[in-house]
């Protein structure tokens, strides 16, 4: 027996119909973790012009000259893309968020023979409190 | 290069046991529906029923049954080359996955290659990968599945040939957790009747002491996939069993802690429920991690 | 295989701690969404405004406790899906190493910026 035969990661993501609610709930958390902290890592850097403010400097916004902290979170919230990647984010945030005390509570033992529909759960959750939450997002932006 | 050991069947049962002993008539002196065997099975009576009705439905009597088996034989020319033969076998009621194997190879292709021996889901022998998923052969019926039926070896296991693939690493880590009672004080023998474990203790280890090796869990989780020094599902259920078993003191229980707690121990388990969900014998493997997880937490901080 | 598993438990510490910074978070992050998107609206942020928030000595700690656990929490969560995928050796060292001085950076940079927010700074 000298020889055999690797089939490799065969059904990790090549079978994906076939994933259980356990593991969509794994790949959507871990998903939507590597998007936070990347934000995390923009979020310091947008809110780092507070340096710039604190300073005395200005940028232009829309002819007018405003201190560089406003200037930029203003200019960045006049942009029809980023009300869209916020909207993205609040999703992404809010399902973390669900999915995570459902994940706690595995952790606690507690209601694990439920787990998948508290997954399918988190995820209705999220979608109604995204689309709940457009409005609001999108006030006073336009195209 | 050892290929099929036994024919099944010339291998008749020489043990007189009673099948099904665990089977218990309701009228016993158990108290109701309260206990948890009771739960048990009741469920699997009712699961039984569920499936004979749906047999009945659809009846595949006469028909035969298409199946797609993975070959590969790394000392046959034609066969290097990993590829999927059809066999067509007639069905027949109550026909399992490994029943249409064993008629294929015997019927067929003699050289169609994969381990079996009880055909009553104790051994653990035949776990291949089914239809995208991971089940026991014999324990799986043919006429739950939709065709043709694809019959793979277990994923995530090098393959020896066929449908038998190397378990040697999943021993490796089922031998790494110690898997045999352990006693510092076993009583003088002058009075040494019997280890007695009460029936409460009993029934908390009672599904984990039901695992029969056959390497599902391990082969379906998607982070001993990856990590290749994970214990897995299976060694730590293993461990739960030792761990949690009453009649073992206290310092073995904490040596047993110590080892399921290493970085590649139960931390790892990302609670996908995967193995959960394969295994043949419905233990809660994930159950049994977190509850790991969470007494070495608390051994630990008992410590600071 | 035993001896493969004799050292010491580098595990399980890290593996509360991620679930006491989630029951932080889950709290804190709902907090915040909701503080920046429905009570101010995000486009009406101001300097002044933010000046103003910052100045609370509460709000300013939790704050700074907000961006220490999300950073640990971000982070070890990073680490941990790597090992998940079997990274181990000399990478798992530097993977380790990059992550830390990353996070570290964060925080530092964070609570600068916090600091002249409020200006303490």
């Amino acid at each position: 027996m000298s020889q055999s035969y690797n089939r490799g990661l065969i059904e990790d993501f090549g079978r994906w119909k076939e994933f259980s609610a356990g593991m969509w709930a794994w790949i959507f958390h871990k998903f939507t973790g590597w998007m936070l902290i990347g934000y995390l890592f923009t979020h310091i850097a947008v809110l780092s012009s507070a340096i710039a403010a604190a300073d005395g400097q200005t940028i232009m916004l829309e002819g007018e000259a405003v201190n560089a902290y406003t200037g930029t979170i203003q200019g960045l919230e006049s942009l029809f893309i980023i009300r869209v990647l916020e909207v993205g984010l609040l999703a992404v945030a809010v399902f973390h968020i669900l999915n995570g005390l459902r994940l706690l509570m595995v952790d606690l033992g507690i209601g694990l023979e439920a787990q998948d529909k508290s997954f399918y759960a988190s995820l209705i959750l999220t979608g109604v409190i995204t689309v709940a939450s457009v409005p609001t997002f999108m006030q006073g932006v336009g195209l | 290069m050892s290929t099929q050991q036994q024919e099944p069947d010339t291998d008749a049962e020489t043990e007189p046991e009673e099948p099904e002993s665990q089977e218990v008539p309701a009228d016993q002196e158990m108290s109701g529906l309260a206990s948890p065997q009771q739960q048990r099975l009741q469920r699997k009576h009712d699961g039984m029923a569920e499936r004979e009705r749906e047999a009945a439905e659809d009846d595949l009597e006469g028909d035969s049954v298409h199946i797609k088996v993975f070959r590969y034989d790394p000392e046959v020319e034609g066969k290097q080359e990993p590829r999927f033969d059809d066999f067509h076998v007639p069905f027949e009621r109550g026909m399992t996955v490994l029943d249409a194997v064993i008629y294929a190879r015997d019927e067929f292709d003699s050289s169609l290659t994969f381990r079996h021996s009880c055909r009553q889901a104790i051994c653990g022998s035949d776990a291949f990968f089914v239809n995208g998923r991971q089940r026991l052969g014999c324990k799986t019926q043919i006429s739950e599945l939709d065709q043709p039926v694809r019959i793979e070896p277990l994923p995530h296991q090098e393959v020896v040939k066929d449908l038998v693939v190397d378990m040697d690493h999943f021993y490796d880590q089922m031998h790494a957790v110690e898997p045999y009672f352990q006693d510092e004080d076993t009583p003088d023998s002058a009075d040494l009747e019997e280890q007695r474990q009460s029936p409460e203790n009993r029934e908390k280890i009672k599904m984990s002491s039901r695992c029969i090796w056959c390497g599902a869990c391990m082969s379906s989780c998607n982070i001993a996939a990856g990590d290749n020094e994970y214990l897995g599902p299976a060694a730590i259920n293993k461990a739960y069993k030792f761990a949690m078993d009453d009649r073992e003191s206290e310092e073995i229980k904490e040596h047993r802690l110590r080892i399921v707690e290493q970085e590649h121990g139960v931390w790892r388990c990302q609670t996908q429920f995967s193995c959960t969900e394969v295994c043949p014998k419905d233990i809660p493997l994930t159950e049994h991690i977190q509850e790991l997880k969470r007494e070495a937490v608390k051994k630990n901080l008992k410590f600071w | 295989m035993a001896e493969r598993y004799s050292s010491f438990t580098p595990g399980g510490t890290g593996w509360l701690l991620q679930r006491i910074t989630a029951a932080f978070l889950v709290v804190v992050l709902a907090f915040h969404f909701f503080q920046l998107h429905f009570i101010t609206h995000a486009a009406d942020v101001t300097f002044a405004g933010t000046q103003a928030r910052m100045e609370h000595v509460g709000y300013f700690l939790t704050m700074v406790l907000f961006l220490v656990t999300a950073t640990f929490h971000g982070i070890n969560g990073v680490y941990n899906a790597l090992v998940n995928q079997g990274l181990d050796g000399i990478q798992k060292k530097v993977v380790l190493a990059v992550l830390t001085i990353a996070g570290l950076a964060l925080i530092a940079q964070g609570t600068y910026v916090a600091l002249v927010m409020a200006g303490w700074a």
